[in-house]
């Protein structure tokens, strides 16, 4: 088992540099100039060149490539052009409305989804099912701006209950900070109960169709003991691994949120530095994107073990 | 009690005692146009870091409400009677944030920083010869010829003349300096800035307003407020609503669209608080066809009509925007409308008549519209719909300001990637004289993107410089706008008022060329 869990981390080496040199060639080759936009309208063309040169724009792409990629080896991301501040700095400045926003919607939505799933399951053709069935088509269907508006207008502008925007850090309060995610954290999570409700209903369906399921309700369980400790537990490896998945689509997701509701999330952090074709922040915060999701795939697959003791690494 | 109000008690129950003296300080929630992410406002000339400017940093010489150029930082200034020479004297009591006093050797350092990047200093600097520190608070300039437009450099809003130490004054001009130390109403607090999030300054208690009222950006500059709190909130949807919850206290930008459901909310004030308005333009590249052919440039200027340009933007809101058929801002002392007479025509058939007649071979037009920018890309459509209109082999490429303004650099043909119509807005400011007028310049490769070439333009823009009265400078502004519009390098668009909003418990907002935050307060 440490093996192999040394084994995936050494892994994610030639991922990681495969996504930075994607990365790096991606931004090289795509149009648009941070000299041109810091420069402004008032700037000559000189102006602009030497704008250029100071940041250091006009050396070939392999120099950069190759200076970026020592940098990062030595930990240090770079600077922002814009912001003259490390790229390091801004992402510690981003990190903690993200982490909080993905853990909080990933809480809500799997204790609201799973549970939805095996009551569909359950209950299969009823018109809680179909209620289950028609929730996840609207969660896949609505775009998560949409709900975020729709939630802002009734929670914050009519009802009065909660901010419209912004974010206060976990170290000032529990209450404080779950009244500014709690609206982002729904609006993200319905696609995603969508996704795991049905992943969870269909596996549930098939399992609760095995002979081990029979044989315990002949032993005479009661419905909650199967559904939950028989069934679930046997459905929980495909379930894990949608979950898994959809770490990208919060990723994806927490993008659109963060400017819904003024988050000041690297989500926000990286459409900005886009824009302005901020380089070294549209780097770093990829990689660092990349950097989760390889290591997210690698807590799913040693989860695997919790669930289903037969696979062994 | 709703549920809200009772949370918040139990947070400020929990809170330790320096955070609710916090909560309890004057402090302006701003929503600003845009993310503060440099803090140089020299080496970039973005507006949301001018105002960050305004805030730490004063100015030597400022412009009022009416655009005289007063003192700001200066006690007075003396000029020799030959001309040669012009002295200024600095107030007393004058500080940086960092305890150091403003001496004149920074405000020289400063100049010649800020000089390097300005483009109405370079117009002036060939007949500049010396500036020196006299004395602690005295500096002069030495110059070759008199310069009668030197204080309105150094007093102008649209690229201003900040002092800062010497010590950072003395960075490279095309080098971004990291620290926002100044001598202005508000010190930058630099432990709390978050690009992109928040930037924040507070009072700065050691410094001495002049004493007359404000006027514009002259008079006192008096800090009433203990911070000053910007959160960028780029969706303006949220950031109308936080206006109306009173999350924010301010909005410096709203988005006309959402200017009537600000309105219907009592507690928020929506009014006009810059002086000048923003300017549309639409502007050609002559290097390439078929606007490298004036005959076609001018051809379609005869079918636009400012009027659908300004709805498109600014929509039906009375006042809310105003045609100007000339070069020069509106209601300003060179405005006219000399020559102006093609911008008047507004008929599509007349314009195809005269594109026909110009020789317009069905070439393509590639017209570049910023999708992620409302306003370039409204003033953009309506073009691209008034070139279809006319029949003309149109390609519309919607892209990012980011990726439009890479592309507006090259000089291409549009096969190559280069274009053919790009549009941008200007403030009223940066049109109302012929020195900083971008998009008068047509000194071929050194001009403004589109690149025109006019010896006759250049010749009157110089013989405005040197004009040493009025009415001399007006005969040259008329000639200027009636050639201007000969060559047609650009199409004016008129312009929208862009209004700010706050909520009614802040007072003493005041009409200035920027928007700027002393003398105002918060109940």
């Amino acid at each position: 088992m440490f093996a192999y869990v040394v084994r995936r981390v050494l892994a994610t080496i030639p991922v990681m540099a495969i996504v930075a040199l994607f990365v790096f060639s991606l931004l090289y080759i795509a149009p648009g100039d941070p000299a041109a936009v810091i420069a402004g309208d008032q700037a000559t063309p000189q102006d602009v060149e030497r704008i250029r040169a100071s940041l250091g724009l006009d050396r070939p792409f392999l120099v950069r490539f190759g200076e970026w990629v020592w940098n990062i080896l030595r930990g240090d991301m770079g600077v922002s052009i814009f912001t003259n501040l490390p790229v390091t700095t801004m992402i510690q400045q981003r990190i903690e409305p993200t982490l909080s926003l993905m853990i909080l919607t990933l809480c809500l939505a799997v204790s609201i989804a799973v549970p939805m799933g095996v009551v569909a399951a359950w209950k299969q053709g009823s018109w809680i099912d179909r209620a289950v069935m028609g929730f996840a088509v609207l969660g896949f269907s609505v775009p998560v701006f949409v709900v975020g508006y729709v939630l802002a207008y009734i929670f914050a502008l009519e009802l009065d209950w909660l901010p419209v925007q912004g974010y206060t850090k976990f170290e000032e309060g529990f209450f404080p900070w779950l009244e500014n995610l709690i609206l982002p954290a729904i609006a993200l999570g319905g696609v995603y109960i969508a996704l795991i409700a049905r992943i969870t209903r269909a596996t549930m369906l098939e399992v609760l169709q095995q002979d081990y399921i029979r044989t315990a309700r002949a032993k005479g369980a009661g419905q909650t003991s199967i559904l939950f400790l028989h069934a679930l537990k046997n459905a929980a490896v495909p379930i894990v691994t949608v979950i898994g998945i959809g770490i990208a689509l919060l990723i994806g997701g927490a993008v659109v949120t963060e400017s819904v509701f003024a988050i000041p999330g690297l989500g926000r952090l990286t459409v900005d530095a886009i824009l302005r074709r901020d380089y070294p922040v549209i780097q770093g915060v990829v990689l660092l994107f990349s950097f989760v999701y390889v290591l997210v795939n690698l807590l799913i697959d040693l989860l695997y073990t919790l669930f289903d003791p037969r696979i062994r690494y | 009690m709703d549920r809200r109000s009772l949370l918040k008690g139990a947070v400020i129950a929990a809170l330790p005692a320096p955070a609710l003296a916090q909560g309890a300080s004057r402090a302006l929630r701003v929503i600003p146009q845009a993310n503060l992410t440099s803090l140089d406002p020299v080496w970039t000339t973005a507006v949301v870091t001018r105002n960050h400017g305004f805030m730490v940093y004063d100015q030597l010489l400022a412009q009022d409400a009416r655009g005289e150029i007063r003192p700001q930082m200066v006690e007075g200034w003396a000029t020799e009677p030959d001309g040669l020479t012009v002295t200024f004297t600095l107030r007393t009591g004058l500080r940086f944030h960092d305890g150091e006093r403003v001496t004149s050797r920074d405000c020289v350092a400063s100049i010649w920083r800020w000089a390097r990047r300005d483009p109405f200093m370079q117009v002036l600097q060939p007949s500049i010869a010396e500036v020196e520190a006299l004395d602690d608070r005295r500096f002069r300039f030495r110059l070759r010829k008199p310069v009668p437009l030197l204080t309105m450099a150094l007093g102008q809003t649209q690229f201003p003349c900040f002092v800062m130490p010497e010590r950072l004054a003395a960075t490279d001009a095309f080098q971004q300096i990291r620290d926002a130390i100044g001598s202005g109403p508000f010190r930058f607090v630099a432990d709390e800035w978050n690009p992109g999030q928040r930037a924040v300054w507070a009072k700065f208690d050691g410094y001495e307003a002049r004493a007359e009222p404000v006027d514009g950006l002259a008079g006192g500059r008096t800090p009433k407020l203990d911070r000053v709190e910007w959160t960028v909130i780029s969706d303006p949807a949220t950031a109308a609503s936080a206006m109306t919850t009173g999350e924010q206290d301010y909005w410096e930008y709203p988005l006309h669209d959402l200017l009537p459901l600000l309105r219907r909310n009592r507690q928020v004030v929506v009014e006009q608080r810059l002086l000048d308005g923003t300017y549309g333009v639409c502007r050609f590249n002559c290097l390439q066809p078929p606007f490298d052919n004036p005959a076609i440039r001018r051809a379609v200027a005869m079918a636009v009509d400012q009027r659908d340009y300004l709805r498109a933007v600014a929509g039906n809101e009375p006042g809310g925007w105003e045609a100007c058929e000339g070069v020069f801002t509106c209601g300003t002392p060179l405005a006219n409308d000399v020559g102006s007479e093609i911008l008047k025509t507004h008929s599509i058939e007349r314009a195809k008549a005269a594109l026909a007649e110009a020789g317009y071979k069905g070439e393509k037009v590639v017209l570049v519209a910023p999708g992620d920018y409302p306003q370039i890309n409204a003033l953009s459509l309506v073009t691209a719909d008034i070139l279809r209109r006319l029949g003309m082999n149109l390609e519309l490429v919607s892209t990012d300001w980011g990726t439009l303004v890479q592309r507006r650099t090259s000089k291409e043909p549009v096969e190559r990637g280069g274009w053919s119509i790009i549009h941008t807005t200007a403030s009223g400011q940066s049109l109302s004289l012929p020195v900083y007028h971008l998009f008068l310049r047509a000194n071929g490769p050194q001009a403004w993107f589109g690149w025109p070439e006019d010896a006759e333009i250049e010749r009157l823009r110089n013989a405005w410089v040197e004009a040493t009265d009025p009415a001399e400078g007006r005969r040259v502004a008329e000639a200027l706008n009636r050639r201007a519009l000969e060559v047609m390098a650009y199409i004016p668009l008129g312009f929208y008022w862009q209004p700010s909003a706050w909520r009614r418990n802040v007072t003493g907002a005041f009409k200035a060329p920027a928007t700027v935050f002393w003398n105002m307060s918060k109940a």
